[in-house]
């Protein structure tokens, strides 16, 4: 009977079998390795593509609502999964970005690809579970699944240093998780469920200190996984750890799945009222933006480009925290543009660094002295979605930051556009900085830039697969900064679910 | 004096936050007891809907065996997670091993041990116990193996090769139900209405026997995957 929706179970058993298999690669070939990595993501993302092209109308009209049922109908613990407007667009980027990553990581990852890839697909598998669950305890689950199945890819190299992030990213992973599930068991206790839109009709029903208690827990949690100000420092050591592709995974699309995760409880589970009236989001607000302003001040002490990175994403996370935490159409719609831009933006900076420091000895910024003059294309490249972050005109980084300025103007708050303007400039500084030393000229011969442009004619060759998807991430945000308006329906039709909360939690009790 | 300042403000810092949480979890809501909420209704209805006399097992691996599903793959991670930390390419050095009486003792009871693990495997949904305690005596035995005759002993035997196949067996098995449950019911793990038969005896209750034994080999497989690779590295340090 309920053939339907099967593409929702499909979407996390499939990484899942993918995994298992990727497990047992070790005595393939490594072209079938490859093979069967690239089209366990691919057929991820037809899947989830073809969803979203089916169903292309109801999206439009912002009642596209696809839900499934585990277990026993009529009984009150059933699992649902669910899927609306939201969920769709965030496992719509996430799945596009990890299907690059996984062809970036089969020429990049050289030893143990096996056991690489399986915890990889198993990390795709719990953010898709993350994004379609739609019921507190799995939720829980597949938060840590995806922090005990990252941490042995933070110390995939093994040296004391990345063992060392790895165990702090576990801890505090771990910590946070113990304050989710704090919230959990309250919630249990007061109300008797865990299905989030039950919880969601009458959380107004639990006495206020409680409230106050379930959601300063929840707040807890979340922030110390986006690593917001106070609790950030584990978050620069364990995404500078990791080899590149982990980088990009944790940096780019692990984050904004927490923020997913921010959205879908706070706006459509508890009511973002609750919040205003505790008086926690101008408080939120405000630690947000400090930590975006601290985030860019520390890249720009930070003499090792990876780091610098990492330290930059923290300024981003914060921003759009802070302009989520405004509660208004126009903060939203700013927002989600740059969630999309930051997951590209940072994806591709995090791998292109990854393809450019495979030739240096260190990370440091001394040893990147003429990088720039090796390998001039992927430089550029480099440059370019460096421009894109700082928020160049033609790029989507421009247009994102100019739609969470706008945002922050029209609800008066001065404060966050003076960060979001102060970021941009901090953020020009620091990438000069590793620009103007990648450009410093150094002895070697080096081929000029028309040898390298002849050279692209050897560039559908399987050498250059990496250097491909870096082009991609930069030709894309080219693209989508020209042709943003693209992302108007979907993007429109993710806020409208957040603004009007009531129709999931309607369709999901439904049934 | 700088030392003794700081315990004194961790201590109050500490008692602040100690206070807080207590105001508030006095608070929570009385335990209500059995007549309402979730535990009335599976005491009531968990026998017909599941077929399994053990209610633990009926909720585990029926009433949200998704979440199990979650559990086991975490498991998995986990092994090969640590698996990828730790792996050494060197075998455990042999030690060897305690005094033959314990040895001799030990040779008479593993098999009354093994058939312990498996018959709490088997009558999970019967009797307490189920897919993850039996799994960990089985590897317990792997465990016992190892301290009393050497290391190298179960090694040899079953090499981590092995354990590997036994435990994606476990996992693939799980999987494979859940698939079955959507060809056959309809649903994702959907209990298989098939293989139900009277109530209480050893194969009833549908697909929760077999999910049981799935989690079993993979749990216990996994646990000795891990205890083995963890010692592998403390001989390669201690050589």
């Amino acid at each position: 009977m309920s053939w339907m929706n099967i593409e929702l179970i499909l979407l996390i058993t499939l990484p899942a079998l993918t995994a298992v298999l990727m497990y047992f690669s070790r005595d393939f070939n490594q072209r079938v390795r490859n093979f069967l990595a690239v089209s366990g993501a691919g057929a991820e993302l037809y899947l989830i593509v073809s969803l979203f092209i089916y169903n292309f109308d109801q999206v439009k009209n912002s009642n596209f609502f696809l839900q499934y049922t585990i277990g026993y109908q009529d009984t009150p613990f059933v699992i649902n999964f669910a899927m609306d407007n939201l969920s769709l667009l965030f496992s719509l980027i996430v799945t596009g970005a990890v299907f690059l990553i996984v062809i970036f990581s089969t020429q990049y990852i050289k030893d143990k690809e096996n056991r690489y890839f399986g915890l990889f697909f198993l990390v795709l598998a719990s953010i898709q579970g993350t994004i379609l669950t739609a019921d507190l305890f799995t939720l829980y689950l597949f938060i840590e699944a995806i922090t005990i199945f990252t941490t042995p890819l933070i110390s995939f190299k093994k040296t004391e240093e990345t063992t060392r992030a790895a165990m702090q990213y576990l801890f505090y992973g771990i910590t946070g998780g113990v304050f989710f599930f704090i919230s959990i068991i309250l919630i249990y206790f007061n109300l008797g469920t865990l299905k989030m839109a039950a919880v969601a009709e009458s959380f107004a029903l639990i006495s206020t200190p409680m409230q106050l208690t379930i959601i300063i827990f929840f707040l807890l949690a979340l922030l110390i996984k986006l690593g917001i100000f106070p609790i950030h420092f584990w978050l620069p050591r364990a995404h500078s750890a990791c080899p590149a592709p982990i980088s990009a995974l944790l940096s780019g699309v692990l984050l904004k799945v927490y923020l997913y995760i921010f959205m879908r409880l706070f706006w459509t589970m508890i009511a973002f009222d609750f919040l205003v009236e505790l008086h926690l989001s101008a408080f939120v607000l405000d630690l947000a933006l400090v930590s975006s302003l601290i985030g860019h001040v520390f890249a720009l002490q930070a003499d090792n480009l990876k780091k610098m990175l990492a330290y930059s994403s923290i300024g981003h996370i914060g921003m759009i925290l802070a302009v989520l935490m405004l509660n208004t159409e126009a903060a939203f719609y700013g927002g989600m543009l740059h969630i999309i831009a930051h997951l590209m933006m940072k994806s591709g900076l995090f791998l292109s660094s990854g393809y450019l420091l495979q030739t240096t000895l260190s990370h440091h910024i001394d040893d990147l002295k003429g990088i720039g003059h090796k390998n001039r294309l992927v430089f550029i490249a480099f440059i370019t979605v460096c421009l894109g972050t700082i928020g160049m005109p033609p790029l989507i980084g421009f247009v994102s930051k100019w739609y969470v300025l706008l945002a922050f103007l029209k609800a008066r708050h001065f404060f966050g556009a003076f960060v979001v303007a102060a970021g941009s400039i901090i953020a020009l500084i620091y990438y000069l900085r590793y620009i103007s030393q990648a450009y410093e000229t150094v002895k070697s011969e080096s081929p000029s830039l028309k040898e390298e442009l002849i050279s692209l004619k050897a560039f559908f060759k399987s050498t250059n697969t990496m250097k491909s998807v870096i082009y991609t991430f930069t030709l894309l945000i080219i693209f989508f900064g020209l042709g943003y308006q693209l992302f108007e329906i979907p993007v429109n039709t993710a806020i409208f679910e957040l603004l009007n909360p009531q129709k999931y939690i309607e369709l999901v009790l439904g049934g | 004096m700088n030392k003794l300042m700081k315990k004194i403000m961790i201590s109050v810092v500490l008692t602040g936050v100690a206070f807080a949480l207590y105001q508030n979890f006095s608070l929570m809501p009385e335990y209500q007891g059995l007549n309402e909420g979730l535990s009335n209704y599976i005491i009531k209805s968990g026998l017909n809907d599941t077929g399994s006399l053990n209610l633990i097992t009926a909720v585990l691996y029926d009433y949200r065996a998704f979440d199990s599903l979650g559990e086991s793959t975490v498991i998995f991670g986990a092994v090969s997670g640590i698996v990828l930390i730790l792996s050494r390419k060197m075998l455990p050095v042999s030690s060897k091993g305690l005094s033959f009486i314990v040895k001799r003792a030990l040779g008479i009871m593993t098999p009354f041990i093994a058939l312990f693990g498996f018959y709490v495997i088997t009558h999970g949904h019967l009797t307490p116990g189920g897919g993850f305690q039996g799994g960990v005596i089985l590897a317990a035995i792997s465990i016992i193996f190892s301290i009393v005759y050497g290391s190298a002993f179960d090694y040899r035997r079953y090499s981590p090769q092995t354990k590997t196949l036994f435990e994606t067996g476990g996992a693939l098995t799980f999987l494979g139900l859940g698939l079955a449950g959507i060809l056959m019911e309809g649903a994702f793990l959907q209990n298989l209405g098939f293989l139900t038969a009277e109530t209480g005896t050893l194969i009833s209750a549908g697909s929760i026997p077999y999910i049981n034994i799935g989690v079993g080999f993979k749990v216990g497989a996994g646990l000795a995957i891990i205890f083995y690779s963890m010692i592998q590295k403390t001989f390669e340090e201690d050589f």
